[in-house]
């Protein structure tokens, strides 16, 4: 899906530029053993271009039959010296070879064509690449050109759509807030769905992301398969995310910038009553007093949001000699919320170079980034205030409930009242992550083809996290605080003006990651076998530590008092206000992989991979895993090169096996007490301590093991190629809290390995150049996956102990009225997709509100409960059982269009937001939908299907169109400006906000409990390179 | 190929070298339980994380007034405790409080699976903490506690379920915690505070303040045999008479005389500001047992799940929740001239609150409707989840005096010695000697006015075979609601327990 043309005349794509770079360092190589050759007869030169004439560096130039060679330089420019006689081959990967007899010329000027195939190029697998024809696994590959542009403040949403498979979930647009990843659906019950992030090296979660600037990735490979994740060992089970990052390349030097800025608007509001609207419900019902209508006229959401922009800025300057080359860059990210105070700063500066020595046969390369990271949240809760307070309630008032609170308006009759213009602009919060890393590898040829090398790595975040919450803000826990025992003053009544007010909070937290592996590489030719060899060695150490302080209760009530906490009334220190914790993971593995390759049409990739982790305890540290992976390179069989149709045709087939542990928490193998407040013990408070886990010594890896078979093709000259793709995998031992009886456990759940979920699914990509003529270039892109999960298991025995987990309640939505007994929306059912909705049926709404189930088993009553239930029923499930996406692309001489258009189909989102709206019961308290009204409700006492909508959507998620302003002058070497529309339309039958809500396969997913509004924007973009 | 042989050794030997497979847990923050309670402060901590149980928090567990646990299983079922839904649809909670109040609940309501947990997570620690203590070689007086307070537990959970899982040692197999009929928990509950009694303090107050010690294991013996009737079909009412004697006769004991004086007090604006009855530290020669309650061992919530929030908002600058509150029916079962009476709030309070006795609906009450406890009345400023400094009294002295009196009567004892023991308590609380017999009804009204909303109520209408009647909203109901449902989810996850008759 390589969409090169796209950027003709403009800036590089980054596989060009990839690709241009490894050509020439290959060349390099390649010139050095010519060496010895040498014969001048007579000097060749001229220049090398594609078919917009711009100068392509890095071809490869041999004399045919010879070792002769040479390589473009950035310019396309080439000199080479051979006989007349001589025939000269030109490569370039993404070309077609040319080759053209010199016939004694001295000047030959070659125009490139470009060959649409796609399996040549080189892939990131794990430590090390590979060409794609040799790929066994499933791996898909996203170059810069490919990446959706726009407004971008996370590297996953430039990936959106890109790949089958691969899910990025973008819920509502919180400045600073990443989307989610799942690759392959969700294979784990414990929170290890999360893929590995591997940046040039070094491994981290998906906080690591924060620290790559968008602009500066080269490209994107995601491992799906167990057979290609399993080098990565257990971190890599959920699939693995490499990024590579743009390097400079040897005998250039440049500057660049690029850069957007977007403004964000709110499409789509709630449908709730203005103030007329509400009065007139309120005077029908009867219910309208003086009491409850504070004669304001508010629309709560309009005063708390703005227009937000984002804006995107990277300088980079790049380039490098023989031996060293290296690329930096300075990135800011800078979001301003469309609510009101809320927003995010993101700053990265970062460095990577890259040394040979020892006459090209070692190289030392490093990597050293920094990142600021500020963001000020402030608004969840506002958002929902404002959706909920009555439109009749003014903002400011006259009389203050009391003198602190400022003139801000409370109702002290509703419970925890929240006057939302309040919190939005007095709330004070502050959220800085800084984070480094830095890392070296050095490798060494040692003997042709065995290079061993080392690398090591080390991440920290420190993140500091402050927050002030005055009295102002309306919070009613920040003013009149007073904890004070005052027995004499008992009985009179308190000036509540004269306590003390406001909340104050630091948090922080240090996560380190250190990586170190040893190992080698041996890669070796031998007449039609092929072979290369990994032997790793990798131990990792992750620890946490941090701590958190609260104070309260201030004469003077503001944000000031986060620097003198300590000026806090004495009085009011309530247990927990000082908060510290460490604990740590270790990960030691053992790995080798061997990749066997014979007569290029028939590769073998096997792996082995020994994993330890400390979390297990001493029983079950370590695990074994296995992946074997074939590939058939059946286009290149004779019988197949005869057909005109087929260009290209590849069978893959594999198996692996991954352990899963970033899941589980450190520690859960041990019985461990923990401070648990206070007990009053012998006449005084004393801190208390409490065992607090059924511990389990027998824990050990969830295993997960996948099957994968896909057949790679390409059609007409290459013109259109695809991927087609079947996996199987389960999910075995699996780690999950099952229900224990309470007596005897502790708790009445225990970490334990014993059920089994299944996940299968097919992908489907394609990639058709639907016409390529004159100026024009038309290509059309998509992807297709369906992806089914089940839970086959979640019974057995621990021990002497039955677990009993079936109908386990894998999600609540916090319904206004709705108790506990009834409250449950997804679950886990056995032979059931992962957290189906599994609810009562609304069967309508009797005369005086109540609400009417269906009494499915006919028994005359309403069974009240979570768990199974004969009123209650499968009623769809969370997860889409389809979603694709189209990408389809245009360019006219110097223009170009690119639209990423993005569906989900087949499942549900449980829209508790709507729920708690609906209450007619609560509306002298709160606003409610506007069609509230009609629906009649009184209150919710059930979880049930009324609230469960079709989630499918369409989305119109991207569109931008681009100019390419070409070489402007001799400073700008190139310029494009592009215009890009985000979330333009999208067509659903949900009435929430927005259809993208969790679906991370997290307890509650799939439930919209109000988000953080999706917002349209729309950007102008600049590239620009000196 | 020799080189890369060589080589390849080389890397080999370089990896073995620099292999780390150090995979220990560092435990950093929490403590390893067998490291932790092998010293003798945590020997003191696994018998101080009991007491920490038996205070309540939010999620139902506890007895200090926690929120949808034991205490609304003991009271609000009662006719001293009605938590109606309130006109502005607070409190309507999916029914669960009318359900309660109308005995309408089933093994699905929430404050069955919350108390179910927590005893028999109370009874884990306490089980944990005998054997710890057993195996340091602790003082017999701790080991002794750990045992009564476990044996109190156990009372709690028969007087709710009646037939419950029982098991002694830090097992998790379901198999060595059997389902054991009610009538040999009771045996073990006695035969239990016998065996220790010997051995625990006399002492009250200070070191004993919120502790068992000799006197509240006798009280709790007390509670057990006035009760036995019930759990096993067999009285012990002389059992009974002569625990109450050995209370009375040698603890000390008396009951506070002024502890019902001036309860209201008029402002200069005339309202009526309260003093509640229980406050910060109770008086130890009254309460045998209390609940240290302070903003660090949070809470008391009674207050504020009773009060109006524009009364406490007004005096305190927090609004109180507007819940339970008492029948007009109740209110009326005190005389005029009981100091008693005024604990129940009526008329004219700060913030323009005036409560009115009568409750119009239990589905539709007036915000201001039925009268508000002040037994409990928020002592000082309340925290931002409501809690207040009140202690709470397990066991009182006059309830060993009520206790002893009906022993009496059931006993066919004389009935002048009753009333004499009934006298005391009356009063105490302004009122004169009882005119007339005293007889059962009697008592349990005096019970009713003397201990209300101190969790006794449910346990005493049984006794006296009122609970399953009718009051104000409250239709009959039958006989099998005297024990409540053992959870659902407790049976989901052990097939092997059995559900009370009734409830299947």
């Amino acid at each position: 899906m390589d969409n090169k043309y796209l950027n003709r005349g403009g800036v590089f794509s980054g596989k060009k530029r990839l690709l241009r770079h490894l050509n020439f360092v290959f060349m390099l190589g390649l010139f050095m053993t010519s060496l010895t050759t040498y014969s001048q007869t007579r000097n060749v030169s001229g220049k090398v271009t594609d078919a917009s004439g711009e100068g392509l560096p890095g071809v490869n130039i041999l004399e045919k039959g010879t070792l002769n060679g040479v390589a473009t330089d950035i310019e396309g420019n080439f000199t080479i010296s051979v006989g007349d006689e001589a025939t000269l081959v030109f490569t370039y990967i993404g070309f077609s070879n040319q080759e053209i007899a010199v016939g004694g010329r001295t000047m030959i000027d070659i125009v490139m064509e470009e060959d649409y195939g796609q399996l040549d190029e080189i892939v990131v697998v794990g430590y090390g690449t590979q060409e794609a024809k040799d790929v066994t696994g499933s791996v898909a590959k996203i170059t810069e050109a490919e990446l959706v542009q726009g407004p971008i403040g996370n590297p996953l949403q430039q990936i959106a759509g890109k790949a089958a498979g691969v899910n990025i979930n973008q819920v509502g647009s919180e400045p600073g807030q990443a989307p989610n990843i799942r690759i392959r659906g969700i294979t784990s019950l414990s929170g290890g769905n999360d893929p590995l992030i591997v940046v040039d090296g070094i491994q981290g979660g998906l906080d690591l992301l924060n620290q790559v600037p968008p602009s500066e990735i080269a490209s994107f490979e995601i491992l799906k398969d167990a057979s290609a994740t399993a080098v990565y060992g257990s971190r890599g089970a959920a699939g693995v995310v490499i990024i590579t990052t743009k390097n400079g390349i040897s005998g250039t030097s440049s500057i660049e910038y690029s850069g957007t800025y977007s403004v964000d608007v709110i499409p789509d509001n709630y449908d709730i009553l203005n103030s007329q609207q509400w009065r007139d419900l309120l005077t029908s019902r009867g219910q309208l007093s003086e009491s409850i209508d504070f004669g304001g006229n508010t629309d709560w959401v309009d005063e708390i949001t703005q227009n937000g922009y984002t804006q995107n800025h990277t300088v980079a300057i790049s380039g490098g000699s023989n031996d060293f080359t290296y690329r930096s860059s300075i990135t800011a990210i800078l979001q301003e919320g469309i609510v009101r105070n809320s927003r995010s700063e993101n700053y990265i500066a970062r460095f990577r170079g890259s040394q040979s020595l020892f006459d090209d046969r070692g190289k030392f390369d490093f990597n050293l980034n920094v990142g600021i990271k500020e963001n000020n949240f402030n608004n969840e809760g506002a958002i929902a205030a404002a959706v909920f307070q009555r439109p009749t309630d003014p903002i400011y008032t006259d009389n203050p409930i009391s003198r602190d609170v400022g003139n801000y308006f409370i109702d002290p009759n509703v419970f925890g009242y929240v006057n939302p213009v309040a919190v939005t602009d007095e709330v004070y919060d502050n959220d800085k992550t800084n984070s480094l890393f830095a890392s070296a590898r050095f490798e060494y040829e040692v003997i042709d083809g065995l290079k061993p090398f080392a690398f090591g790595s080390w991440r920290r975040e420190a993140r500091a996290y402050e927050a002030y919450v005055s009295a102002r803000t309306t919070i009613d826990d920040a003013r009149n605080i007073d904890n004070r025992e005052d027995p004499e003053n008992q009985s009179l009544p308190v000036d509540i003006d004269d306590l003390p007010d406001g909340e104050a909070f630091k948090e922080y937290n240090y996560d380190d990651e250190k990586i170190f592996n040893i190992g080698f590489n041996y890669d070796r030719d031998f007449g039609d076998h092929s072979i290369s060899f990994l032997g790793l060695h990798e131990y990792q150490i992750q620890s946490f530590d941090g701590g958190a302080n609260a104070a309260r209760g201030f004469i003077v009530d503001d944000e000031a008092n986060i620097g003198v906490m300590q000026s806090a009334d004495p009085n009011t220190v309530l247990p927990g206000d000082v908060s510290s914790y460490v604990n740590s993971r270790k990960l030691s593995s053992f790995l080798g992989r061997v990749n066997y390759t014979f007569k290029d049409k028939y590769i073998l990739t096997a792996s082995y991979r020994r994993d330890g982790s400390s979390v297990f305890g001493e029983n079950n540290a370590w695990g074994d895993f296995y992946s074997g992976s074939a590939a058939w390179r059946i286009g290149d069989e004779e019988f197949i090169q005869n057909i005109d149709l087929i260009s290209d045709l590849k069978l893959r087939i594999g198996y692996g096996q991954t352990g899963n542990q970033q899941g589980l928490d450190p520690y859960q193998t041990l019985r461990l007490v923990q401070p648990a407040g206070t007990a009053f013990f012998k006449g005084q408070l004393i801190s208390n301590f409490s065992v607090f886990q059924d511990q389990n010594e027998d824990l050990r890896w969830e295993v997960k093991k996948q099957f994968n078979v896909g057949l790679d093709f390409g059609l007409f000259n290459n013109r259109l190629t695809g991927t087609v793709e079947y996996f199987n995998g389960v999910t075995s031992d699996l780690l999950f809290n099952y229900g224990v009886p309470v007596p005897p456990f502790l708790t009445d759940n225990i970490r334990a390995n014993v059920g089994e979920v299944l996940n299968e699914g097919i992908e489907f990509s394609f990639n058709y150049v639907l016409l390529d003529q004159g100026d024009w270039f038309v290509n059309l892109g998509g992807n297709l996956t369906s992806i089914r999960t089940s839970v086959e298991d979640l019974n057995g025995q621990l021990g002497e102990t039955p677990l009993t987990t079936d109908y386990e309640v894998w999600g609540t939505g916090g319904t206004t009225g709705v108790g506990n007994t009834n409250n449950a929306i997804n679950h886990l059912i056995i032979g059931q997709p992962l957290g189906v909705f599994y609810v009562f049926r609304h069967a309508g709404v009797d005369d005086s509100g109540n609400q009417i189930f269906d009494d499915l088993n006919g028994d005359g009553v309403i069974s009240n409960g979570n768990n199974e239930n004969a009123d209650r029923y499968i009623a769809g499930q969370p997860l889409p059982k389809v979603q694709w996406a189209f990408t389809p692309s245009v360019s006219y001489k110097k223009f170009d269009l690119n639209l990423v258009v993005r569906g989900a189909h087949g499942h549900k989102v449980y829209n508790a937001r709507a729920a708690n709206l609906s209450s007619l019961g609560n509306v002298a308290q709160s606003n409610v939908l506007a069609s509230a009204e009609s629906l009649g409700l009184e209150f919710i006492e059930r979880t049930s299907d009324l609230f469960l909508e079709d989630g499918g959507f369409v989305r119109m998620e991207n569109v931008t169109l681009g100019y390419n302003f070409g070489k402007v002058s001799n400073f700008i070497q190139s310029l494009r400006m592009s215009f890009t529309a985000n979330n333009l339309f999208v067509i659903t039958g949900y009435t929430g906000l927005d259809p993208e809500v969790e679906q991370d396969g997290d307890a509650g997913f799939g439930i919209d409990n109000g988000i953080y509004p999706r917002v349209r924007s729309f950007a102008i973009g600049l590239n620009a390179k000196f | 190929m020799k080189q890369v042989v060589k080589y390849s050794k080389l890397v080999v030997i370089c990896v073995i070298t620099f292999a780390c497979t150090d995979l220990t847990e560092d435990v950093v923050g929490p403590q390893v339980s067998d490291d932790f309670y092998s010293t003798e402060s945590g020997a003191n901590a696994a018998l101080a994380d009991i007491y920490a149980e038996i205070r309540a928090d939010y999620n139902g567990n506890g007895i200090a007034g926690g929120d949808r646990g034991w205490f609304d299983l003991q009271e609000s079922c009662t006719d001293e405790m009605i938590i109606p839904t309130r006109s502005d649809g607070t409190w309507a909670d999916n029914g669960i409080w009318i359900s309660m109040y109308t005995h309408d609940w089933d093994g699905n309501q929430e404050f069955m699976l919350n108390t179910w947990n927590w005893t028999f997570r109370a009874i884990n620690k306490a089980n944990f903490a005998v054997e710890t203590l057993t195996n340091l070689g602790a003082d017999q007086a701790f080991i002794s506690e750990a045992k009564v307070l476990r044996a109190f537990f156990y009372y709690m959970t028969m007087d709710l379920w009646g037939d419950v899982p029982f098991f002694t040692s830090t097992t998790t197999a379901v198999d060595d915690a059997p389902q054991t009929p009610r009538a040999d928990i009771f045996d073990f509950v006695v035969k239990e505070i016998e065996e220790n009694i010997e051995f625990l303090s006399q002492d009250k107050g200070g070191e004993y303040y919120g502790r068992i010690n000799k006197w509240a294991a006798l009280t709790l013996l007390l509670k057990v045999y006035m009760n036995g009737k019930v759990y096993t079909d067999n009285a012990y009412w002389t059992e009974a008479i002569a625990t109450a004697d050995e209370i009375i006769n040698n603890g000390g004991f008396s009951l506070q005389a002024d502890l019902y004086d001036n309860i209201i007090s008029v402002d200069k604006d005339g309202d009526q500001q309260v003093t509640p009855i229980f406050g910060d530290v109770l008086n130890s020669n009254e309460v045998i047992m209390a609940i240290f309650v302070s903003d660090l061992a949070p809470l008391n919530i009674i207050g504020t799940r009773s009060l109006f929030a524009q009364h406490t908002n007004a005096i305190l600058g927090y609004e109180a929740w507007n819940g339970a509150c008492v029948l007009d029916d109740f209110v009326n079962l005190y005389n005029d001239s009981d100091k008693r009476k005024s604990q129940w709030l009526l008329g004219d309070f700060p913030g323009d609150v005036t409560y009115t006795a009568n409750i119009a609906s239990l589905t539709n009450a007036g915000l201001t409707e039925g009268a508000r406890s002040g037994k409990f009345f928020p002592l000082g400023p309340i925290g931002g989840n409501g809690e207040h400094n009140n202690d709470f009294p397990i066991f009182r002295y006059s309830d060993v005096l009520l206790m002893k009196a009906e022993a009496i009567l059931r006993n066919s004892g004389g009935e002048a010695d009753a009333r004499t023991l009934v006298d005391e308590v009356r009063n105490r609380a302004g009122l004169d000697d009882f005119s007339g017999t005293m007889t059962l009804d009697e008592i349990l009204a005096e019970r009713g006015r003397e201990l209300c909303w101190e969790g006794h109520r449910r346990q005493d209408l049984i006794r006296f075979d009122e609970f399953t009647g009718t009051w104000q909203f409250k239709p009959a109901s039958q006989t099998f609601r005297t024990l409540f449902p053992i959870p659902t989810d407790a049976i989901n996850r052990n097939k092997t327990l059995i559900q009370n008759d009734g409830y299947n």
